[in-house]
């Protein structure tokens, strides 16, 4: 159980910071089941963290052990049961999270190295997988047989992210490429042009399509990441009108020491939330109504936000930040021991309709 | 310190008077002074490729990979052709070439600034005697000479501008500056025109050298004879301007290599140990990753590992490395921490450095570091260490070879080090 800590209350018709809750790894994802009962995260330790939400308390769980490497990909299955979840090392898990202790129920050695992202269709038939060694991957949710293998990208294939008519899936990657897949055939459709986050400094590709979010009726594809520049990248989100695949609008908020859009959703009451990482320190979580030009709301409050779950009543939301100082060249060496870096999970009450 | 009579001269700098020395500044080296073994070192001379990538190469993506704990990062770790050696997924070629490669993961130095760093690290960090020392090229300049090729002894191929560099020479004087080919491109201009015939070129370049002459009389100094010796330098380069030209290169060369600008510049470097200077020095840019240090790692190691890879390979093909050194390093390795832009910070305390060739062990692994990367178990090695080591490979005794500083004998290497001899063949 991590430590909580109140937060004052601000102004009405803005998100209010609530609650931290402390822990003692760094996590790269979180996120609500579908009932909101249950709060998911991965991270650096090859564990999965489980917490029992509810509104006063955040009660941590058993973690999940098994994978090996990162683990920054999960999903949970709308069957209420079933949590997937990824690893840098190529492995798939399914877990029946509703159990306390549960053990993986099925282990899928899905790509040669690190799975980037996993997502599950609405209708929870399908898994979608990607990863560095440049496939996407459709699974059967119900057999874990391989339906499809998408050869299409020619780098890093960062982001998946299935249309909530379960019939197409999108996939994102180093380059910017976004191409648009046929679930049932797994043919490739349409490319959205993304390449605008894409750069080169010196020897490093930098960038990419790294998150991939439609919206509630699957109008508006937000594609997240960093507009590069000579060094840094501006946090940036594409904004593509879906049936047209037509740029309608840019967001970039911040300078090049900001990074990266690391996390984003729509809320259903229309407007975007995104979490933003970049030198160390630099955080933004905002909101954001399309087709503004700026954010309606920005707080820095919370230093490298890695990611966000919204809980599905859509009142709430947990913001994955890092602890503060988390930098520091040499020997910083606390009580004898050399020090790691946290995440601390910071509660958010969101405004319910747009303000 | 007793003086040693064949201590390695000052170079005179012109070819002829290159050919006539290079023989005898190593047979400086070795304190002998028969015309058999001059044949002999002729035959056998000694060369140094120096890759530097710069900004601090994290160890725990390359050579010293702590998958699946706290500090390890995301990826896995794979065999190599050394059972028993393994090294970072993001270098798949360079596994196959283990068998050529010395790592040693116990270097511990003392600076974790880039502006100190740099130089601190290739001059040796010696100890402190009130003069600048030479950057590791410049050392290796001075005392190997810069044989019979006709060629700079220390060619450095960097991104971006070229130039003479005549900073890493310290207190050798600036002729043992570094020849910079910005972008792996000659100098500006330095060929000569279609429209200046040859014989116009050289009665230009006698008329310069009387008024360079007649210039340096009654003020001779180290600044005056740089200026001469960069003329020469560029008209000896002229003569080998093919050296330069990239449509004369295999298809195969071009794609084993790579076509970053690293994998361009090291087949570039290539050509030039096969032409015969003493000293080629890469640099590569970028390394300094506080940020995103997975990602950038992913995508720049694997333009490392093709182009290292490749040189090894074809180092080892010529019969090469018995008389190459090639040393692989940074300024200091990335702190084991992760931090919030999921990067690296510096770190001295515990790295790696590779090294391969004339005087190098092969297929060997030296110091270890403890289970989560954070410290070195047992001996650490400092940068004086490596120095002596590397010295020591090139034929170099260090105890007794000493540069003359204006009549100030000055150790070589920091007094305080030896070499590392489980390194050495």
């Amino acid at each position: 159980m991590g430590k909580i800590m109140q937060q004052p209350r601000p102004q009405a018709n803005q998100p209010r910071r609530v609650r931290t809750v402390n822990t003692d790894r760094q996590l790269g994802v979180i996120r609500f089941s579908p009932c909101g009962r249950f709060l998911a995260g991965g991270g650096y330790d090859a564990t999965v963290r489980r917490w029992d939400y509810t509104e006063a308390a955040l009660n941590a769980l058993p973690n999940l052990t098994g994978h090996r490497g990162w683990v920054q990909a999960l999903a949970f299955h709308p069957d209420q049961r079933r949590l997937f979840t990824a690893d840098s090392w190529g492995e798939v898990r399914v877990w029946n999270h509703t159990e306390r202790q549960p053990n993986a129920s099925r282990t899928i050695a899905a790509h040669d190295g690190w799975v980037r992202d996993l997502a599950v269709s609405a209708d929870g038939r399908t898994l979608a997988t990607c990863g560095r060694d440049r496939k996407v991957c459709l699974w059967s949710t119900q057999t874990g047989n391989k339906l499809h293998e998408l050869t299409a990208h020619t780098d890093d294939v960062f982001a998946v992210a299935f249309h909530p008519n379960n019939q197409k899936l999108v996939s994102g990657d180093l380059r910017g490429n976004v191409y648009e897949w046929d679930v049932a055939n797994g043919r490739r459709g349409r490319t959205f042009d993304a390449r605008s986050l894409f750069g080169v400094q010196r020897l490093n590709d930098v960038g990419g399509a790294r998150r991939l979010v439609f919206d509630a009726a699957g109008r508006s594809l937000a594609v997240a990441g960093g507009r590069p520049g000579t060094s840094g990248s501006v946090p940036t989100i594409l904004l593509f009108d879906f049936a047209a695949a037509r740029l309608q609008h840019t967001v970039s908020v911040g300078a090049a020491t900001d990074g990266f859009v690391f996390d984003l959703a729509f809320h259903t009451a229309g407007y975007l939330i995104a979490v933003t990482s970049g030198t160390p320190g630099t955080g933004k979580f905002f909101l954001h109504r399309p087709g503004e030009q700026a954010p309606y709301f920005v707080s820095t409050a919370m230093p490298n936000c890695h990611s966000l779950a919204v809980h599905p009543s859509g009142q709430r939301l947990f913001v994955a930040a890092t602890n503060a100082g988390s930098n520091g060249n040499g020997r910083p060496l606390r009580n004898g021991t050399y020090p790691g870096n946290t995440s601390p999970l910071h509660l958010w009450e969101l405004p319910r309709a747009t303000p | 310190m007793k003086p040693n009579p064949c201590n390695p001269i000052d170079h005179r700098l012109s070819r002829r008077q290159w050919l006539g020395t290079s023989a005898g500044a190593a047979l400086g080296m070795l304190g002998v002074c028969r015309p058999g073994v001059a044949q002999q070192l002729r035959q056998r001379r000694k060369q140094v490729l120096f890759i530097w990538l710069d900004g601090g190469m994290s160890q725990l993506e390359s050579w010293d990979p702590k998958p699946n704990t706290q500090f390890g990062g995301p990826f896995r770790s794979i065999e190599t052709a050394v059972p028993g050696i393994r090294i970072s997924e993001l270098m798949p070629r360079t596994a196959r070439q283990m068998r050529h490669l010395a790592l040693i993961r116990s270097v511990h130095t003392q600076d974790n600034s880039h502006s100190a760093g740099v130089a601190r690290i290739q001059r040796g960090d010696p100890s402190n005697r009130g003069v600048t020392y030479p950057y590791f090229g410049s050392a290796v300049a001075k005392l190997l000479g810069p044989g019979e090729s006709g060629l700079p002894p220390y060619i450095w191929v960097k991104p971006g501008n070229g130039g003479f560099i005549t900073q890493d020479a310290g207190f050798l004087g600036p002729r043992y500056g570094a020849l910079a080919l910005g972008d792996g491109r000659p100098p500006a201009n330095f060929l000569r025109p279609d429209t200046l015939t040859a014989q116009d070129d050289q009665e230009r370049n006698d008329l310069r050298r009387l008024l360079d002459r007649r210039y340096a009389a009654g003020r001779r100094s180290a600044g005056t004879d740089a200026n001469s010796y960069v003329y020469e330098m560029a008209a000896q380069l002229q003569r080998n301007a093919n050296l330069f030209d990239s449509r004369s290169l295999p298809a195969r060369d071009v794609e084993r290599y790579g076509s970053s600008d690293f994998g361009r510049h090291m087949l570039l470097a290539r050509r030039l140990l096969e032409a015969g200077v003493t000293f080629v020095k890469v640099n590569s840019y970028g390394w300094d990753t506080h940020g995103d240090n997975f990602n950038a790692h992913h995508t720049m190691v694997p333009k490392v590992d093709q182009a290292f890879a490749a040189m090894i390979e074809d180092l080892a093909q010529r019969s090469m490395l018995d008389n190459v050194l090639v040393v692989m390093m940074s300024e200091f390795g990335r702190t084991p921490r992760i931090n919030g832009d999921v990067g690296r910070d510096h770190w001295p305390e515990a790295w790696s450095v590779v090294m391969a060739g004339s005087g190098i062990r092969r297929g060997i692994v030296v110091g270890q570091t403890n289970a989560l990367g954070t410290f070195v178990q047992a001996d650490e090695h400092d940068i004086g260490h490596l120095f002596h080591t590397w010295f020591t490979a090139l034929g170099i005794n260090t105890a007794r070879t000493r540069y003359d500083n204006n009549g100030q004998p000055l150790p070589i290497a920091h007094d305080e080090c030896r070499p590392v001899r489980a390194l050495l063949a």
